[in-house]
């Protein structure tokens, strides 16, 4: 039988996420992102009122989409997708038109702001690629983040994936997100900054 | 249900007012070589007058759209990038080809018409028109294909962007014909049968565009959640005085009672029509580019 394609995929255990921030802080040092700029970070809303009320973290970075629009619609192929599903930016290549940052309907892109072209959350390919997990992955303390290959059965991810009941962000646009999420709450995505004021 | 933001990362703007200026200006070239065509390309010959006028402005003006363009991306040294490596999927790459041969075809059928060539003439302008509209066309697809974003993922914009272009266009046509028959010409004399033909053409071509604007926000405030949203930014939020006010009742309803009724039209409405629905349409495009990625996504 033929062995399947390496398929990416990460998965965060919201029941677990504490709202610390080490993953948005071990991304920045790891990658290098400038100030001002993030490529993973956690999202807060508080939901309901005293005395019920709840504090809810949403981590956020890449969904490495399986029909990433970025890549459709970068006019240089500047940002591509690896066989493996990672959507990168090549940083040679891209000439910061944002029309990717424009397109991504989760805004998980940004110009760097000393270079003036676009990056964003490759899952910490370079470690990958050396058999190591992404950094957000190894210094989550509770470890509310799984990295793995999906497409291989017997992968604990396969098996998370599998086991749980898993949401993605803004399935409906049709990008086929593949950062899955334990526990998410659509009011937790919806929630934005013009609301409740 | 009771929600509150405590924290988000705010988004850096992708395209802004830039990219906006850039949709004008391609907008204003496209409509000013669609009227020079009409004597030399479909030989009305009372509109010849608009052949030479049309061509030089739609030049001028595609050749400092992109510079526009050159002032937003990142890193403009790597333009030539656009040309090296395709993706035909990607409406920028249409377009970094059509601002290559549009202009191109507008300098040659400026030629000939100058040459009083009348056959090259006629055939460099049919072959300028689908460029014309592409040249602009591929603006509106450039939006549409924003998936994220409510206001421009619509199979409107392309026809939305084509429409408001000839509405800018022929204004733009009416102030340039004044100022050169007032200034530049022998006789000094205005040709006001001309501009009265215009204004009318302008008058219904106004109508067709607020139809089109008129769809589009309607559809948009009982499609989803976000469509909803943004519809509501345009006709009653941040953005309702630059759309409703200055868009659509300075920009297109005033110009257009001011061009229709008979009793009211003369040399000065048409000239203040003119400037209403020029200065209307850059709002029409400032509007959704920029109102179009006001809402955070997250």
């Amino acid at each position: 039988m033929k062995a399947n394609k390496k398929r990416y995929a990460m998965l965060i255990d919201l029941r677990k996420c504490i709202g610390c921030n080490t993953c948005a802080v071990v991304c920045k040092s790891e990658n290098n992102v400038p100030l001002s700029v993030w490529r993973s970070w956690v999202k807060r809303v508080e939901k309901g009122t005293f005395p019920h009320v709840k504090e809810y973290f949403l981590p956020i970075v890449c969904n490495n989409c399986a029909k990433p629009i970025c890549v459709t619609v970068c006019p240089v192929k500047a940002s591509i997708q690896r066989p493996d599903g990672i959507v990168y930016v090549d940083p040679h290549r891209c000439i910061g038109c944002r029309y990717c940052m424009a397109s991504c309907p989760y805004g998980v892109r940004h110009i760097n702001p000393l270079t003036k072209i676009v990056e964003k959350c490759f899952w910490c390919f370079h470690r990958v690629d050396a058999g190591l997990d992404p950094a957000c992955v190894l210094s989550c303390p509770t470890g509310a983040i799984f990295f793995g290959d999906s497409s291989d059965p017997e992968s604990q991810i396969a098996k998370a994936l599998a086991e749980n009941a898993v949401q993605v962000i803004k399935a409906e646009l049709g990008t086929d997100p593949q950062t899955y999420y334990i526990g998410l709450d659509q009011e937790v995505v919806d929630t934005k900054e013009s609301e409740g004021e | 249900m009771d929600s509150q933001l405590l924290y988000n990362i705010t988004q850096q703007e992708a395209f802004g007012v830039f990219i906006a200026v850039y949709f004008y200006l391609t907008g204003l070239s496209a409509g000013s070589f669609i009227l020079s065509t009409l004597a030399y390309g479909f030989g009305m010959e009372r509109y010849k007058s608009l052949g030479r006028v049309g061509v030089i402005l739609a030049t001028v003006l595609l050749i400092i759209a992109p510079l526009f363009l050159l002032l937003h991306i990142g890193v403009p040294h790597r333009a030539w990038h656009l040309f090296v490596y395709l993706n035909f999927e990607s409406p920028i790459t249409w377009g970094s080809f059509l601002l290559i041969l549009y202009p191109i075809n507008c300098i040659i059928y400026g030629y000939f018409m100058f040459k009083e060539k009348k056959k090259q003439t006629r055939l460099f302008g049919l072959i300028g028109i689908p460029l014309a509209i592409s040249v602009h066309g591929y603006t509106g697809f450039i939006l549409a294909f924003g998936k994220a974003r409510a206001l421009w993922n619509t199979a409107l914009m392309p026809i939305l962007f084509l429409v408001s272009a000839i509405v800018s266009g022929i204004a733009l046509m009416i102030l340039v014909c004044i100022i050169k028959d007032r200034f530049f010409s022998k006789l000094k004399k205005i040709d006001y049968p001309l501009l009265e033909n215009l204004g009318k053409m302008l008058a219904w071509v106004i109508v067709f565009d607020l139809f089109l604007v008129g769809c589009d926000i309607l559809v948009l405030l009982i499609s989803h959640s976000e469509a909803q949203e943004v519809a509501h930014l345009l006709i009653s939020g941040k953005f309702f005085p630059l759309f409703l006010i200055v868009e659509n009742l300075l920009g297109k309803i005033v110009p257009f009672t001011l061009l229709s009724v008979p009793r009211l039209r003369n040399l000065a409405t048409m000239i203040i029509a003119s400037l209403l629905v020029v200065i209307g349409i850059f709002f029409m495009r400032y509007v959704v580019v920029v109102g179009g990625e006001f809402i955070p996504l997250m």
